[in-house]
């Protein structure tokens, strides 16, 4: 049931888990640990848009490294041409990555659905060669340095702890942007379009053009988290922004539940954290991920926590049990973050 | 014709004060030669992506799975061919090895894993995705992540009318021909290729019809990872390749398949063709740091206006 | 009474194979018409062109005085045109009234008064209140054909399109159905059908279409239709 209160409550555990969060620093992480927690915010705040994307609307794209480069690369371009820094480039840069979405997802969306994934993979390659022979404009193959620093109200933001903070705003700021388009008409026409194009269709709903809207608002999310990473980075360079690092934020958003909203803080922590607690070196660790990914499409389509979850309702039993979807376990797959 | 700085470069003009620019004889003919050149380097690349694309036409137009994983079959097939000239086997005995290597691992994969997405292809191709990551990774594990090459297995090099050919290129190319052409035999004349494309067209009432179309999924599996596995064999032949070779090649390969309509085994052949000249031309033109682009360009342009390809594909097996 | 589609020398090929090979046909306001006709005499197809799925090879398709030939499905939604498909369709992975809520949220406006407007009024017409919250995936099959006209009658059509709307149902559900689709005229909303099965179209339909090899052989009163010998002749076993 929609009412009000029961969707806030879908709210409360992204919350509290963000909450919780907040307490990182305080209780004496590393540097290394910090660093690792801001790579893995800043993917987060990508994956939020993939989350609607993929799992809301049902378009797989492979193209999305490509969109979180765009807002990379404005960022860098911006501060180093213009001396825009970093408060206004965030959303210079979610536009300039919705505007190329647009861009992608016009004729992207023409072709089917197999066709699509690989035309968002090629347009992918395709940024990659035009940055790498952009000449001086873009850096080339080299890439391009981010020498402005972060300012917050005077202070200096660009020290881990502060900077930790700034990222952490941004995921809580992407799963509320979230979780409201979950929750709206909005969102209900984009997962409509994901359960029976063709009825959808024929109830009214112009799914040509939501379809790109919904590429465009992924395109937001990226172009932000292409601002923050750039900032962090300090450096960025075409190689950053390729197919593969495309593959990693599916893998990332598959494995925590792309419909979900915990998933993508899920998937990204899972991701960036597990070869720590493991102490695998990164070559080991991405044969982990393949094998994971491959694992979790595999047994547990709809992620890891709804696969837990799921699993914890038949260990423990739950009230009222809903038959068997042709899914994955009976989980409510649109409702989010239950 | 004015040509812009490249492989020209260096030669005078003789110059009219109107119209346009004239070359010497000999000027005309260096250029043209260039041109013959880098065409037959780019036939030769091409070859290779042909074989990646008949694999993934093939595979796609039976199961539906569109399997990015086929680059690395053709770096494993490398890599293999790699390890087998450095045990000291000859070239060619090598390549056979590579041939099998990977179509054992064509086998082993469809019978593990792509098995349990035949009948949501989608989940198929996310697979795909996380079996490039732990191959790639698994060769960097066990050698590293550096170039490896092989001797050139053939030296010579020929001169044909003034120009001058890699033997090496041309063994590629007529290889490539060679199995092309009897895949294609296979495929349109034999019993087994007329049951295979009733599958392809209608999964279900072939299946009816006693045609044992499990088995000639693993079958159509096998003989694509071969081929790839070949392609690998002629590609380090050819340069030195890395764990990530796979990757760039893999994304020609459907690029041309998608081109010519995937799943259709005659448009993928045509198209490679094409791309072979076009990327020829652009490197024999100076434009080369943009060949990677021509496949993806030319791709997005053809779907755009075909969006089944220039001869039509298939659009993967109807589903219930 | 005056045609609110008419549908005029529509033909159309797909490559080598003629679905419908010139039809007229016109659907008279506040009318349930009846279309039936052997396997592959073009009935769905017909529906097809009319709701934008397909574009006709040749002929035209006016709505109230509009040619909406070339319309594209959303949009002859749009225009007052509801249709149901063959094969029960939903939102499988959303809750019945999550279906019904996303239909009502597209639906146009209209000035005439329509009495269902809401999720609520929808589900209590058809009867599926109880079942708000399961998922239409899990539906039994006569509740998810009541699903799909709730859904199409939430978008305040004009014309409803049935396409096979009894298959599969047994003599109970269908006279559910029955129920339900009489009233449709009383509300503004013309009725057009197709079936196989007879005795539902006799309880319905006081006119009826026949199609054969995508051509018109019949078109009158229910009855003189289904007297007539071309109509018996197709039908080989005839189905009174």
């Amino acid at each position: 049931m929609n009412t009000p209160l029961s969707s806030l409550r879908s709210l409360a555990p992204a919350l509290v888990v963000l909450a919780i969060l907040a307490f990182v620093p305080a209780i004496g992480a590393s540097n290394r640990m910090l660093s690792l927690a801001i790579s893995a915010g800043i993917n987060i705040v990508a994956l939020y848009g993939l989350s609607v994307l993929f799992g809301q609307t049902g378009i797989l794209s492979m193209g999305h490294a490509a969109l979180v480069g765009v807002g990379a690369y404005a960022a860098a371009l911006l501060a180093r041409d213009t001396g825009i820094g970093f408060w206004l480039a965030l959303p210079i840069g979610g536009i300039a990555a919705a505007a190329f979405a647009a861009v992608i997802g016009v004729p992207s969306l023409r072709v089917s659905g197999h066709h699509f994934v690989i035309m968002t993979f090629a347009f992918g390659q395709l940024l990659t060669i035009v940055l790498t022979n952009g000449g001086d404009f873009t850096g080339a193959a080299t890439g391009l340095d981010l020498q402005l620093p972060v300012g917050f109200f005077g202070m200096r933001a660009d020290d881990l702890v502060p900077y930790y903070f700034v990222v952490l705003a941004f995921v809580t700021l992407s799963a509320i942007a979230s979780w409201a388009i979950i929750n709206s008409p909005y969102g209900r026409t984009l997962r409509a379009i994901r359960e029976n194009e063709k009825l959808a269709a024929s109830l009214g709903i112009n799914v040509g053009r939501h379809k790109i809207g919904a590429f465009v608002v992924s395109g937001v999310f990226a172009g932000v988290s292409g601002v923050l990473l750039a900032y962090f980075l300090r450096h960025i360079s075409p190689s950053q922004f390729a197919s593969f690092p495309s593959i990693y934020l599916a893998l990332m958003v598959m494995i925590g539940g792309a419909r979900l909203l915990l998933g993508p803080i899920a998937g990204g922590i899972l991701v960036s954290f597990l070869p720590e607690v493991l102490n695998l070196d990164p070559v080991q660790s991405r044969i982990l991920y393949g094998v994971c990914l491959i694992a979790v499409i595999l047994l547990l389509p709809n992620g890891l926590i709804a696969g837990l979850a799921d699993g914890w309702q038949r260990l423990f039993g739950a009230s009222r049990k809903q038959a068997p979807s042709p899914a994955a376990g009976g989980k409510h797959a649109s409702e989010a973050g239950r | 014709m004015r040509l812009p700085p490249g492989p020209c470069a260096g030669g005078t003009f003789i110059q009219k004060t109107d119209g346009p620019p004239v070359r010497s004889a000999q000027q005309r003919n260096r250029a043209v030669d260039i041109l013959i050149q880098q065409i037959l380097n780019g036939l030769s690349i091409a070859s290779v992506i042909t074989l990646i694309a008949v694999g993934v036409t093939l595979i796609f137009g039976l199961t539906g799975i569109i399997n990015f994983a086929h680059g690395e079959f053709l770096m494993i097939g490398s890599i293999v061919t790699w390890l087998a000239v450095q045990a000291g086997l000859s070239f060619y005995l090598a390549l056979v090895l590579a041939i099998l290597a990977v179509g054992v691992m064509g086998f082993v994969l469809e019978r593990g894993l792509f098995r349990f997405t035949l009948t949501r292809p989608t989940n198929g191709f996310i697979v795909s995705l996380g079996l490039i990551v732990v191959l790639q990774h698994i060769v960097i594990f066990f050698y590293d992540p550096n170039q490896k090459s092989i001797p050139r297995p053939l030296t010579g090099i020929w001169d044909v009318a003034g120009v001058r050919i890699a033997s090496v290129r041309v063994m590629v190319i007529l290889v490539t021909i060679a199995v092309v052409a009897l895949t294609f035999v296979m495929v349109t004349r034999s019993r087994y290729g007329r049951a295979l494309r009733a599958a392809v067209d209608d999964r279900d009432t072939a299946a009816l019809m006693g045609i044992p179309v499990r088995r000639y999924i693993t079958g159509v599996f096998v003989l694509g990872s071969a081929l790839a596995g070949l392609g690998g064999a002629l590609l380090i032949a050819l340069f030195p390749i890395t764990p990530f070779t796979g990757g760039t090649m893999v994304m020609k390969g459907f690029a041309v398949a998608l081109i010519g309509g995937l799943g259709n085994l005659t448009g993928a052949v045509v198209a490679g063709l094409i791309l072979g000249i076009v990327e020829g031309f652009s490197a024999g033109y100076g434009f080369s740091a943009w060949t990677d682009a021509y496949s993806f360009a030319l791709m997005i342009l053809v779907l755009l206006f075909r969006p089944n390809g220039l001869f039509g594909g298939t659009s993967g097996p109807k589903m219930a | 009474m005056n045609a609110i589609l008419e549908i005029s020398g529509l033909k159309k090929q797909f490559g080598g194979v003629t679905a419908l090979s010139g039809v007229d046909l016109s659907i008279e306001e506040g009318e349930i018409l009846g279309i039936v006709g052997p396997n592959g005499s073009g009935k769905t197809t017909l529906f097809n062109v009319i709701t934008g799925v397909y574009k006709p090879t040749e002929g035209h398709v006016t709505w109230r005085g509009r040619d909406i030939t070339s319309l594209a499905a959303h949009e002859v939604s749009g225009a007052g045109i509801g249709y149901t498909f063959q094969q029960a369709m939903a939102f499988p992975g959303l809750s019945v009234l999550e279906n019904v809520q996303i239909a009502c949220e597209h639906a146009r406006k209209t000035s005439r008064p329509y009495p269902w407007t809401t999720p609520a009024a929808l589900l209590d017409f058809v009867g599926l209140t109880a079942l708000a919250n399961e998922r239409a995936g899990v539906l039994p099959f006569g509740n998810l054909r009541l699903l799909g006209i709730a859904l199409a009658l939430a978008t305040r059509p004009s014309l409803i399109l049935l396409d096979e709307p009894a298959a599969g149902l047994n003599d109970r559900e269908t006279a559910t159905l029955v129920g339900l689709v009489k009233q449709f005229p009383g509300h503004g909303i013309s009725v057009c059908v197709i079936d196989h099965d007879m005795k539902l179209m006799q309880m319905l339909c006081k006119r009826l279409v026949v199609l054969d090899f995508g051509s018109k052989i019949a078109d009158g009163p229910t009855q003189a239709v289904l007297s007539d010998p071309k109509v018996l002749e197709v039908y080989l076993g005839g189905a009174l």
